[in-house]
């Protein structure tokens, strides 16, 4: 049928939406709730259109095209009308920082997102470089908030398996129930409640286990905003390259598109957005191939102990003693996830080099257990995996181990190898119908680990056969006549484990995967799982009095430290280290009491220590506490004293406002955050001033944008500053100091680099301010705003954000409000 | 089973008894507006009385007939004399009549409001003619509060089903032509002609196809629907049957809200016999039409009188409309074409078929035909259910049927259509009530709610009432709506406690308009009216509120204060008795004072301050008011 849409005649199959016209002849209408696997929705409100003859503004999306249609898609009110709606949904999804002012210095400056446990802000959120609502609202042109947003304040859920849920982002979309219903048949979370309650929840207030979710992933692939996040992949941002590839995990075969960030796998979710894959393929494959403990170099047995040892030593040596075991007297053991490839290789290597006919090739069980005994009269073994028991060892005079994960068997080992597997190589699998599936590199084994085809190859080279010289798993394939493998991209029924996750594999080469990805210990099966509950014990001399979340991701703790408290000065710090392993953290005291023996600090929770301190209740104990520490602010009567402070820093300026009043100085506070839910101390600190001031970036409440922006004000209406002090994360000290420059006020900033003794020592807190070298714990933490480098702060704070974003990866699901470990869920 | 026929002459021989009976009787009005008044107590002590001097008295529970500010209503009838109605009733009051009327004879005129049908008795008009019933032209409820609703014999000997047997001998065509030359609407509040909405579905071929009775009622002071139901069930399922027929519907739901237990009861009580006369079920009357109904109740949500969010519901799904096209005519309950009429609609139906459309023609105006009910109530005298020709001047309703503004104070608006409708101001009362009139006003007809408000009302708390209303019932599908209503609500809440800037009159139309054109279903789409109606003829309100912090109604307790006049003061200590948190305090005989930074602005004070000193009065920024004084020495009524 033909139809009009601005003024251009289209023509369009029967059956389509007007939306989906459009998309086909390249006219973009913005939409946000549709999915391409699902019926249309009509709620976004945002792909309205106006039609002839139709009242009002009907959505395209659900508007089926009929001939002779006269459709606009761009008119002025029509854009307006967007704009406007996306500003209503604006109000209920921090949005202050698509409002700022200084968004794009802000970018440049530290392009990377802030690991907080709430997010405030675009800045401080996982979703940031993939955004759906910050991409919409670019498009529209979104400028302002019509009344100040509403937080809803809900809890964070970290506690459910693979998937961080913050609700506080949601804008209602609907996609995640829709597509949960498409893949699972049944609505296990939908709209809750009703007017400004409504949410996404499960009936009954269930957990997501309760609720029968199948942990498959699909909500948090389809969630346009951070609302919905992979937990493991949540910081790494966006993937630099995608390879699609197929999961090895068992014989279903699914297409995945893995995900990788500096050659690392940080994602995997299905090619087919249409099919959901199981848990394991979704969430399991990153944790599994990145575990810190994997086998990363060749290690050679001298005495009782194995040495790592270079491959060419490693190779030699095991060769050599091969060479005495010719003959039946080997045996090869592997299993069926070992590629076509690597298979034929380990066939050849036994029938040619070793001249035996014990070729032992497994195919795992339904659970993926891979067991079998060696055959009476084998010496010398060589494993590609967990397959034997300890127990049929003592037979063996040599035993070499190939495989990805240290055992008990490799353990015993004479010579240990380490395999790249899964998503580190290249290959061809079988499907569970027989027919070949590719599998393509995506990452880099960890290491010096090696395909297991080169392996076997170089241990053949050493031994001296020919026949061995393969390039690479193409030339074996070739060599195979292996053609034309497709992934499994088309397939129409999801694998039975993507709708009920007890009929997941358990096991991968003789390796149990919950043992290396710990979330799965909370989907039970069938047998009982051997569970590992690390209780971190915390010892400590440092009770937490007090704690309470005093604006979302801003927590006031109130610490007993009498040593600290007696000799505290305005301006100075503790170090803090939560448990005996955890990092030694360096916070600004925002108040104490000599007293009673207590420090009050102010956390913002923005990594992985900074969590862990913020899960600990009153009555829990902190490891360590050392200060103070820094060289006390000079207080003195300066005349007019102006404390500009945002996060941390408005906890921070508490003792400083209350110093600089009694020494004589008129102190005006000028306190910032991005919306009128961010601030708090508000009557304490109007107590402690003479004038105070707050400002918001969304002008929610107060002077719209930064402190330095009120600051700016005054100084331009002429009002005499002698002293600025700014306390807050280095851009917005950075962006104070060079707007009070102009004006030659004299200006000081709190420094917060990385530290590590506290007492200048180890040069982890080195700044450069001017032209020298000082040291932020035993110089600062106060120095002279206009002299800092702050790009070489900036880098110096991010020196470990990857191993940081890894280490939150890793953390298992925690249990809000209980802080003593996570306990299983499951019946056993 | 009974056959139709023979149901026919046992009605007859029934009700002429009724109507002749030699035997008193006593038909109190029963339906939840009734007993809300105490008329259980009144059934209670008047059987009771009965019982125990064993008298042949009989009583009969009928439903609502209309004078709601007057009930109990008792209708008596005593074998030679016109049947009287008598307003008020108690329960001593009943048993006083039964007294002295009924045993004896004086008919108590003193408490009579009118006599049924006609004749004069001792100085008692015919109700007919008293000024609250004159105007009126009760069709659709003309059997409310004369027949007892469940005994179907009654419904049957009153012409019950007649309209159906006419359907049945004419055909689907011509009853369709029938309905579209009555002009009817529905009454449901968006005004469609019926007639077009059972074509569409006609048109869709299949063989399945859904009538659905909307009797959700959600407005919060509308009460017709349920009136209709408890007082008259067959006349709506007889109007469902005539719609199923010309549909080719095979199945029918009565959507009833749960907070109707009584109208659920009658549906119950009435489709059982509606089956025992073989008016359900397969080959109907052997007309080869076969249809069933089925009784789904509501779960609280006001949204669910949205068609598409209705149609969810009896699906099992969450009440979230969906956007139309689909529309329910073409693809509507469980995919299949449906059409959903609200239960007045459907109890216009038997009397089109019965009487023909040129005879419903006669009433209304050009645009409306036929009559509609309205649910009368706020600040009037007479509150009641009415019903009126449409084109009727707003003014006939108020003044005449309704007594004028309850206390003689002066009126300040009508509110019509409930959270989706606005407010005619009282400059406005010479406007006809039909649809279009009403929407050109910048209200909409709704599903006749019709709530009187005078000068003590604030037209900004009512945008405020409505809102908060809305915005508590939406579904929560669309930002539109969901934010909207809350953006909206929340500068309203601040302008009530004077903290509103002139900005955000501005910001307030924006964002209505934001709503009315974004949002998906009629929730939304209608959610602003209030405030775009009230912002429309009372702008000066919200600016008293904003620029002077007053309230010049006096109900913002945020900028309203209670104070007490000493030179009225008498220091009888009346308010300070009262006073929840004990903020004014005075010696006896001497003139109290109020604590005002303990006062809550309950207006406790103000309610015990006897009226011959009326020394509490309030202020509101530069204004203060007053109460009257009444004279001691004057008589009180």
């Amino acid at each position: 049928m033909k139809l009009t849409i601005d003024g251009k005649s289209v023509t369009a199959k029967e059956g389509l939406t007007v939306l989906q016209c459009a998309i086909d002849n390249d006219i973009s209408i913005p939409h946000l709730c549709t999915h391409s696997q699902l019926p249309p929705f009509g709620a976004c409100r945002l792909c309205i259109v106006e039609i002839d003859g139709v009242r009002g503004y009907p959505t395209s999306c659900t508007t089926p095209a009929a001939e002779a249609m006269v459709v606009r898609t761009d008119t002025e009110a029509l854009q307006n009308l967007r704009r406007n709606i996306l500003g209503l949904m604006m109000l209920e999804h921090p949005s202050a920082c698509l409002v700022c002012g200084r968004r794009d210095l802000c970018e440049q400056f530290r392009p990377e997102a802030e690991k907080v446990g709430r997010t405030t802000g675009c800045h401080t959120c996982n979703n940031k470089e993939v955004c759906e609502v910050r991409s919409l609202s670019e498009e529209l042109g979104f400028v302002e908030l019509p009344v100040a947003p509403m937080y809803h304040g809900r809890p964070v859920e970290r506690s459910e398996p693979f998937m961080d849920r913050d609700l506080n982002l949601c804008i209602l979309c609907g996609r995640c129930v829709r597509i949960c219903k498409h893949h699972q048949g049944r609505a296990v979370i939908d709209f809750v409640g009703r007017g400004s309650q409504t949410r996404i929840g499960q009936a009954f207030g269930n957990s997501l286990l309760d609720a029968g979710c199948q942990f498959c992933g699909a909500c948090v692939d389809v969630c346009p905003t951070g609302s919905l996040a992979d937990r493991y992949a949540k910081w790494y941002g966006r993937p630099e390259a995608v390879t699609q590839s197929t999961c090895i995990f068992c014989e279903q075969a699914c297409a995945l598109a893995l995900g990788t960030k500096k050659g690392k796998l940080t994602t995997a979710e299905a090619v087919n957005e249409n099919v959901p894959v199981c848990v394991l393929g979704r969430f399991a494959i990153p944790e599994f191939l990145n575990g810190t403990d994997r086998l990363s170099a060749p290690h050679l047995r001298v005495g009782q102990r194995l040495r790592q040892t270079p491959w060419e030593q490693a190779l030699e040596t095991g060769a050599g003693r091969l060479k005495q075991f010719v003959g039946d007297g080997f045996a090869l053991v592997c299993d069926t996830t070992s590629t076509l490839e690597d298979r034929h290789v380990f066939r050849k290597f036994t029938a040619e080099v070793m001249k035996s006919k014990n070729y032992i090739e497994i195919e795992p069980d339904a659970r993926g257990i891979s067991r079998t005994s060696l055959p009476a009269g084998v010496k010398a073994a060589l494993l590609t995996g967990n397959f034997v028991d300890v127990a049929a060892l003592k037979e063996l005079e040599l035993l070499i181990v190939q495989d990805c994960y240290p055992t008990p068997v490799s353990e015993r080992a004479d010579l240990v190898l380490p395999a790249a597997v899964f998503a580190e190589v290249s290959g061809t699998m079988l499907d569970r119908s027989g027919q070949g599936r590719p599998l393509h590199k995506a990452c880099e084994p960890p290491g010096q680990a090696k395909p297991e085809w080169w392996i076997i190859c170089r241990l053949a080279q050493a031994i001296g056969t020919e026949g061995f010289e393969y390039e690479s798993a193409d030339a074996i394939a070739r060599e195979m006549g292996i053609a034309n493998v497709q992934l499994w991209i088309e397939r129409q029924e999801a694998p039975p484990a993507a709708t009920n996750f007890k009929l997941r594999r358990t096991y991968f080469r003789g390796h149990r995967i919950d043992q290396k990805v710990r979330g799965l210990q909370q989907l039970p099966v069938d047998e009982p799982c051997a569970l590992e509950v690390t209780q971190e014990e915390h010892k400590g001399a440092f009770e937490i009095l007090e704690k309470r979340e005093i604006a979302p991701n801003v927590h006031e703790v109130i610490i007993a430290a009498p040593e600290v408290a007696k000799k505290a000065l305005a301006g100075q710090f503790v170090i803090v280290m939560v448990d005996e392993k955890s990092e030694r953290v360096p916070y600004t005291l925002c108040g104490w009491d000599a007293q009673k023996g207590t420090i009050t600090l102010v956390v913002l929770e923005k990594g992985q220590s900074s969590r862990k301190l913020v899960l600990l209740n009153a009555g829990d104990k902190l490891a360590h506490v050392v200060g103070p520490l820094g060289v006390p602010l000079e207080v003195k009567q300066y005349g007019t004293v102006v404390l500009a402070a945002g996060c941390y820093g408005i906890g921070g300026i508490v003792p400083i406002a209350e110093a600089m009043k009694a020494a004589g100085n008129r102190v005006v506070v000028v306190t910032e955050a991005r919306s009128h839910y961010l601030h708090y101390y508000k009557a304490k600190l109007q107590g402690l001033c003479d004038e105070f001031v707050e400002t918001t970036i969304d002008g929610s409440v107060g002077v719209k944008g930064h402190a330095i922006d009120a600051v700016v004000q005054k100084l331009r209406a002429g009002e005499k500053m002698d002293c600025v002090i700014a306390i807050g994360c280095p851009f917005m000290m950075m962006v104070t100091a060079q707007e009070t420059k102009p004006f030659g006020v004299k200006t000081l900033a709190a420094l917060n680099p990385i530290m590590l003794d506290g007492t200048g020592m180890c040069g982890a807190c080195r700044v450069t301010v001017g032209d020298q070298t000082k040291f932020a714990c035993v110089d600062g933490p106060f120095f002279d705003a206009h002299l800092i480098d702050w790009d070489e702060l900036r880098d110096r704070r991010a020196a470990y954000s990857a191993e940081e974003i890894h280490s939150l990866g890793r953390t298992e699901s925690v249990v809000t409000g209980q802080g003593k470990g996570s306990p299983c869920t499951c019946s056993h | 089973m009974t056959s139709l026929q023979q149901a026919y002459s046992t009605a007859k021989v029934g009700w002429d008894k009724l109507q002749a009976s030699d035997v008193p009787i006593f038909f109190v009005g029963a339906a939840t507006c009734g007993r809300a008044a105490g008329a259980t107590e009144v059934l209670h002590a008047l059987r009771d009385r009965i019982e125990r001097d064993k008298l042949d008295v009989q009583v009969v529970e009928v439903g609502c007939m209309g004078p709601c500010s007057f009930e109990p209503l008792v209708i008596v009838h005593k074998s030679g004399a016109p049947r009287v109605c008598y307003a008020n009733v108690g329960p001593d009051k009943v048993v006083a009549i039964l007294d002295r009327y009924v045993l004896g004879d004086d008919p108590c005129a003193e408490w009579a409001l009118g006599t049924m049908p006609s004749g004069k008795l001792d100085g008692i008009e015919a109700l007919s003619a008293h000024p609250m019933m004159r105007p009126q032209v009760r069709n659709i409820l003309r059997n409310c509060g004369l027949i007892d609703p469940q005994n179907v014999y009654h419904y049957l000997a009153r012409e019950g089903y007649r309209g159906f047997l006419k359907t049945l001998e004419i055909g689907p065509e011509k009853t369709l032509e029938e309905v579209k030359a009555s002009g009817l609407r529905g009454r449901g509040g968006a005004g469609f002609p019926t007639w077009r909405k059972w074509q569409f579905c006609r048109s869709v071929p299949g063989p399945t196809k859904y009538l659905i009775c909307n009797a959700d009622e959600g407005d919060p002071g509308a009460f017709m629907n349920r009136s209709l139901i408890e007082g008259d069930p067959h006349a709506v399922l007889e109007g469902m049957l005539i719609a199923a027929f010309v549909l080719g519907a095979s199945q029918g739901y009565i959507y009833c809200r749960a907070e109707y237990p009584l109208a659920l009861q009658r549906l119950d009580v009435a489709i059982a016999q509606m089956r025992e006369l073989g008016l359900l079920g397969d080959d109907i009357q052997g007309s080869g039409f076969s249809f069933d109904l089925s009784v789904k109740k509501g779960a609280g949500a006001f949204v669910c009188g949205e068609e598409t969010a209705l149609i969810a519901s009896i699906e099992g799904r969450r009440g979230m409309p969906q956007p139309r096209p689909p529309f329910p005519a073409i693809s509507g309950l469980f995919g299949k074409p449906t059409v959903i009429q609200n239960v007045e609609t459907l109890g216009n139906l038997p009397l089109i078929l019965r009487n023909g459309a040129k005879w419903y023609t006669q009433y209304g105006s050009e645009t409306s035909k036929g009559t509609k009910t309205f649910a009368l109530a706020g600040k009037i005298t007479r509150t009641g259910l009415v019903e009126v020709p449409l084109g009727i001047k707003l003014k006939d309703i108020i003044y005449e049927i309704g007594g004028g503004v309850l206390g003689g104070k002066a009126l300040k608006a009508v509110q019509t259509g409930g959270p989706s409708g606005g407010c005619i101001p009282a400059k406005k009362m010479d406007l006809p009530v039909d649809y279009e009139a009403l929407t050109q006003a910048g209200s909409i007809m709704g599903s006749g709610g019709m709530i009187v408000l005078d000068e003590d009302t604030c037209m900004v708390d009512v945008a405020r009432y409505f809102l908060s209303f809305t915005q508590a019932e939406s579904c929560g599908k669309c930002g539109p709506c969901r934010v909207g209503t809350r953006a909206m609500l929340s500068i309203l809440e601040r302008i009530a406690a004077g903290e509103g800037q002139m900005t955000d009159l501005e910001k307030l139309q924006s964002i209505a308009q934001t709503v009315k054109d974004g949002s998906l279903c009629g929730l939304g789409q209608t959610a602003p009216n209030p405030v775009l109606t009230t912002l429309r003829y009372f702008r000066n309100e919200y600016e008293e509120h904003i620029k002077k912090h007053q309230c010049p109604a006096f109900v913002c307790s945020r900028m309203t204060s209670f104070d007490i006049d000493p030179h009225r003061c008498s220091g009888c200590g009346a308010c300070a008795r009262v006073c929840p948190v004990v903020a004014i305090s005075g010696q006896k005989k001497r003139p109290h004072v109020i604590d005002q930074g303990i006062c809550i602005r309950c207006g406790m004070c103000l309610s015990v301050c006897p009226p011959r000193y009326a020394a509490v009065y309030r202020r509101s920024g530069e204004l203060t008011r007053y109460e009257q004084r009444k004279d001691e020495k004057r008589k009180s009524k």
